[in-house]
């Protein structure tokens, strides 16, 4: 790569290299891609028959077996959109489902939903900007805490309001800057901890603002661990890869915070997370 | 919401830059009834070779923001590595994540969605003070400030006192 290929200008413009035009090519094919996704596959799908992951792996005998495998314990899957967001989409959108039937679980989070801005706040995030996500979180939030425990039918109908919500890219993308923010605020809170977590000489804050706060940036475990300490909502998620494990057939899973009552399950295949339901 | 969230939160921002304005720049809007086009007047930071300098600028903002971030141009004439001739702003905060094209290494700072009007022009300001020579815009005018510092102060010197004549 030329000198001139730092990392605080994109902007090349007058800069004449090969390498370059590369990037540029490639960079335009990215978006062709990402345009593509944004047409064919909503936000956050419908719910699937697992079976319907079986189509996917047709030719491969070790995630057949891996299928076989998740569905002795899960029956359906919902697809979300592969946009770097998907964790933060996939478990708000599980969780808040789950809240529905769970109104004592939705009272403790309630509390602390309402809490988290100033917990942001009081570590320096602007009032000002913090306050636009957290009214639209809240909105949401506050709109399943009318409906929790209610009648099948009101059930039902608040289920497709929160769906399509969710499949609406302001309110959906708002809900998951905002739990990127409460990501950032929790890491930053707990810094000592997580800071062992943290590859190379990056300090907690620019790893925040690196790999946190900013929209599209893919969620790893560190991400996992502090969203779900941060809500204190148990997370549980199962790992598709082809790693080695005891057994090639299984599906190995994680809970967060470790040995919490999960009551979001994820999948996760590499660079991707969706919703399971047992 | 009939009403683009974009388009409330830059009012909210708009409202709260007139009530409390920050030191080291103006804001309004080029057209008063298009709240996604703004223009700012920046002041010449002091103790930097653009003091006294009034530099107008232009911030384009997408339906999108704050999930994107605005285009930003200068409209006055401006020598500076991190500015293209035509006056495009080049910072890594106006950059989307998505653009990370010279790879994961490298990354800094990137647009993050609770960036407003006031945290972007104190970046730029910023700038102004304090070039980034290795990812320039304008490469002649890094290229000066690396090797002939004395043409550079020169070009500068020019531009604040054309911002001058330009503004009175």
């Amino acid at each position: 790569m030329a000198d001139d290929a730092s990392s605080s200008s994109g902007c090349a413009g007058n800069i004449i290299d090969n390498s370059i035009n590369q990037d540029e090519l490639i960079m335009k094919q990215q978006r062709e891609i990402e345009k593509e996704i944004s047409e064919t596959i909503p936000l956050v799908g419908e719910l699937e028959e697992l079976s319907s992951l079986e189509k996917e792996y047709n030719e491969d005998p070790v995630y057949l077996l891996k299928v076989k495998d998740l569905s002795s314990k899960y029956k359906y899957i919902r697809r979300t959109r592969p946009d770097g967001n998907c964790f933060f989409r996939a478990f708000s959108y599980a969780y808040l489902e789950h809240l529905l039937t769970d109104k004592s679980e939705y009272n403790k989070f309630y509390e602390i939903a309402k809490n988290s801005k100033e917990i942001l706040v009081a570590l320096g995030f602007s009032q000002f900007t913090v306050e636009d996500f957290y009214e639209t979180f809240m909105e949401v939030v506050q709109r399943v805490g009318e409906q929790a425990g209610g009648t099948p039918e009101s059930l039902e109908s608040v289920r497709t309001e929160l769906h399509d919500k969710f499949n609406k890219q302001g309110y959906s993308d708002y809900i998951v800057v905002y739990l990127r923010l409460v990501t950032s605020g929790q890491l930053q809170t707990e810094n000592d901890f997580y800071q062992n977590f943290i590859e190379g000489p990056r300090t907690v804050t620019e790893f925040c603002r690196q790999e946190v706060e900013p929209m599209y940036k893919e969620s790893d475990h560190i991400h996992i661990i502090a969203l779900s300490n941060a809500l204190n909502v148990g997370v549980r998620v199962k790992y598709m890869d082809r790693g080695e494990g005891s057994q090639v057939s299984e599906v190995i899973a994680h809970d967060f915070p470790e040995g919490s009552k999960p009551l979001v399950h994820l999948l996760y295949r590499p660079g991707h997370y969706d919703i399971l339901y047992a | 919401m009939s009403e683009p969230q974009s388009s409330l939160l830059l009012k909210k921002q708009l409202a709260e830059l007139n009530k409390n304005p920050v030191e080291g720049f103006s804001a309004g809007l080029i057209d008063d009834n298009d709240i996604y086009r703004w223009e700012v007047l920046i002041i010449g930071p002091p103790d930097t070779l653009y003091e006294g300098g009034f530099f107008k600028a232009h911030l384009h903002f997408p339906k999108e923001y704050p999930l994107r971030p605005p285009r930003m141009k200068f409209v006055t004439e401006i020598w500076h590595p991190n500015i293209e001739k035509n006056g495009d702003v080049c910072i890594s905060i106006l950059h989307e994540p998505g653009d990370d094209k010279w790879g994961y290494e490298k990354a800094s700072e990137r647009w993050l969605p609770v960036h407003t009007v006031e945290t972007i022009l104190i970046s730029v300001i910023s700038m102004l003070a304090d070039p980034n020579d290795e990812s320039p815009a304008n490469v002649d005018a890094a290229k000066e400030w690396r090797e002939s510092y004395s043409e550079f102060k020169r070009k500068v010197a020019q531009c604040v006192r054309k911002s001058q004549e330009d503004c009175s």
